[in-house]
């Protein structure tokens, strides 16, 4: 057992300088000038190449694995950290929370263009009903926003359900133009409802408070004024690691593995007795209420809901981040995500351009690299959950053994 | 012939319908021979089209300062515009197989669809920046002269050269795809590429002069969405290139003919959804949901063969 701890302390030097490594990316990239971080974007990616080309992520994934209690306690300090060290610039903040409800977006699109291989190319739309829900129940009913939130998660996830079921039928191409169609459904049917606002929107949407604490409001934290950015940050921040858990346990699921299967091939998985509608369906469902629940904190985080922030252009820009990021892997996809929310961000001053550059990011990713700056890893159950592999090699069958015999 | 008087609405969206068939028509043709060949769905077709307009706008603000109109008759400079164009989309075409077809042969067939949409936006986001004011929208030049036969409005100039331009363009492209050696051999890789490659056909060679086809009939459907609507935006190539798809896929993705059943059913949709009462703002939504309906009741398209998948 000596043994064992010693070698636990000698790994734990791995995982807190990953921690470090992604909260120093993550710090530097948002509060730096855009004609800084913009260069500094293409080192992080450049990096990520080589490092991964190298086999320094696999490893550092390893060692992560082993040692995640400190890892996951780093990622924490820095979480607690990062909004702290980010309180003089409220905008570097607002990415923050962008590039936190954007992965979240694109887990939810994972499960079903990553896991199972179905494009959908309406997740700006379940973004935009996720959004709309909150906003009016709270505004009409007066609910509470956390309230809207959840109810928001739940009718997205029936529609995810219900836009799912017709779609069952089709596939490949088919389903992309199926799901294409209802976007542009939604987007043009909103803009015409009155009741929502129409082509204006809706706005003074009521923000989150815990009790009489608005997260609204500007607070002092040990004599640091926050602005109310940071109240977001923190939230966001917990949200987006509470969905990563669940997508990454779905992901390491008989779920995952079925999903997988008919990704690839749908004949081979009816035939092992997986049953495809089911899964399809339920891929669409928690694909769906990742978005709802995203759309719904966006609505409050914005106080604002309006037809131009879920539109075709939006759907397509989810799905770059899940191809750029790296289909089938959920931290893959949330890197995805902060780089291109980064990207999309520090180019404000170039609007002109930033389609073009995006169609462009698209287009080269696919040409470089399909499978995504970080590609999907082989699901390492022995590591995780310290189970016996029947069939694993017999070096490790045999560690696995020789502590237990030892007692 | 009252019928046919100025006042009688419902013959003129009758028109309407058929003149915006006739534009679905022929991007959704586009489509189906791409699919047809290759096996891959080219999704930035609706903006090689636009592209299209923007080109013969181009060659015509050109052509208007260089004094070319002044000087040539009139048929000979509509002739230069037109094949300026043509030519343009042609070699667009090509470029889109070369940039986003030809790299994704051997991955899963959803690469080229990502690869074109991307192209697409590329292609949008060029006309709006590098066209003169590209970001507005742009009146079309009057081409047509504006009047009409007999002085029926349903029988304008307008009217009648876009009907007979897609009826001869699609009989140029059947007659091709019939009897032209090339054609067949088109046919050929339709059916069955690695046979056609055993049989001597140089796949390369079809690939390419498929996106020449396809990118001189986009060219015409650019003019078309030119003439009839009369002005343009550089991103109008999206919301065609997924009308197109629509269409194709409802007459059944492979089969050109479906394309044509397809656009006509499409635009008819379109058109008298938007003469009810407060159905103007809703008829794209309508189509699209007699899409989703009809993609979900028959998945394989009107004309359409059912596969099977096999193993």
């Amino acid at each position: 057992m000596s043994k064992e701890k010693t070698a636990e302390k000698r790994n734990s030097g791995v995982p807190l300088l990953t921690a470090a490594m992604i909260w120093l990316a993550v710090f530097f990239t948002l509060y730096l000038n855009y004609n800084l971080s913009l260069p500094f974007l293409a080192v992080i990616v450049i990096a990520i190449l080589t490092l991964e080309k190298k086999g320094v992520i696999e490893s550092a994934y390893t060692a992560c694995i082993k040692g995640r209690k400190i890892f996951l306690l780093a990622m924490l300090v820095g979480a607690i950290l990062l909004p702290l060290a980010l309180s003089a610039r409220p905008y570097a903040l607002h990415i923050g929370v962008l590039v936190c409800i954007y992965a979240i977006l694109a887990l939810g699109l994972n499960f079903q263009m990553g896991s199972a291989d179905m494009v959908n190319f309406a997740p700006a739309a379940f973004f935009g009903i996720g959004a709309y829900t909150t906003g009016i129940l709270t505004m009409n009913l007066g609910i509470s926003p956390w309230f809207g939130v959840i109810i928001a998660a739940v009718v997205t996830c029936i529609l995810g359900g219900l836009v799912g079921a017709p779609t069952l039928r089709t596939k490949g191409y088919y389903l992309s133009l199926v799901t294409m169609a209802l976007q542009l459904i939604f987007s043009l049917v909103i803009v015409n409802i009155k009741a929502v606002g129409g082509p204006n929107g809706m706005a003074g949407l009521p923000g989150f408070a815990i009790g009489s604490f608005s997260l609204h409001q500007a607070h002092d934290f040990f004599g640091i004024r926050l602005p109310y950015q940071a109240n977001y940050l923190y939230l966001a921040l917990l949200l987006l690691a509470v969905l990563l858990f669940v997508a990454y346990r779905v992901n390491l699921s008989s779920k995952g593995l079925a999903l997988n299967n008919i990704g690839q091939d749908e004949v081979v998985a009816r035939c092992l007795g997986i049953n495809i509608n089911k899964e399809k369906l339920f891929a669409f469902c928690i694909g769906g209420a990742f978005c709802g629940i995203a759309g719904a904190f966006y609505g409050h985080y914005m106080s604002f809901v309006g037809p131009d922030d879920y539109d075709f252009s939006k759907s397509l820009m989810i799905i770059c981040m899940v191809i750029l990021g790296g289909m089938d892997n959920p931290l893959g996809v949330t890197v995805g995500a902060f780089l291109l929310i980064g990207a999309n961000e520090k180019l404000r001053d170039f609007a002109d351009y930033q389609m073009l550059i995006y169609g462009l990011i698209l287009m080269t990713a696919l040409w470089l690299r399909p499978q995504g700056l970080i590609p999907k890893r082989v699901r390492n159950y022995e590591l995780l959950f310290h189970k016996k592999v029947v069939l694993g090699p017999n070096k490790e069958k045999k560690e696995a053994v020789l502590p237990a015999s030892e007692e | 012939m009252e019928l046919l008087g100025n006042g009688s609405f419902l013959i003129e969206q009758l028109m309407n319908a058929i003149m915006l068939g006739c534009i679905y028509t022929l991007v959704a043709v586009g489509f189906s021979l791409f699919f047809g060949v290759l096996d891959v769905v080219v999704f930035c077709s609706g903006d090689i089209a636009v592209f299209g307009t923007f080109s013969l706008m181009g060659a015509y603000m050109i052509f208007e300062t260089a004094g070319l109109t002044a000087m040539l008759p009139t048929p000979v400079w509509m002739m230069l515009l037109m094949g300026v164009a043509a030519i343009l989309c042609a070699a667009l075409g090509v470029f889109t197989y070369l940039s986003s077809i030809r790299p994704f042969e051997k991955s899963s067939s959803l690469m080229p669809l990502l690869s074109t949409i991307a192209l697409g936006v590329v292609i949008r986001e060029t006309i709006g920046l590098f066209f003169p004011l590209g970001r507005n929208p742009q009146r079309f030049p009057r081409l047509i002269p504006s009047g009409s036969f007999g002085g029926h409005a349903l029988l304008s100039y307008r009217n009648v050269t876009i009907i007979c331009v897609t009826f001869l363009v699609l009989l140029a492209v059947f007659f091709f795809l019939r009897k032209s050696k090339m054609g067949n051999a088109m046919q050929a890789m339709a059916q069955n590429k690695r046979l056609a490659a055993i049989a001597g056909i140089n796949i390369r060679s079809v690939a390419i002069t498929t996106f020449v086809l396809g990118g001189l009939l986009l060219s015409v459907a650019g003019f078309l969405i030119g003439a009839y609507y009369g002005t343009v935006r550089f991103d109008n190539g999206s919301l065609y290139g997924i009308k197109g798809f629509s269409a194709a896929v409802v007459g059944g993705l492979s089969n050109v003919y479906g394309a044509i059943i397809g656009g006509m059913l499409l635009a008819f949709i379109e058109v008298f959804v938007s003469i009810l009462p407060g159905g103007a703002a809703y008829a794209s939504a309508v189509a699209f949901i007699a899409v989703v309906i009809f993609m979900v009741a028959k998945p394989e398209g009107i004309l359409g063969e059912k596969t099977v998948e096999k193993v």
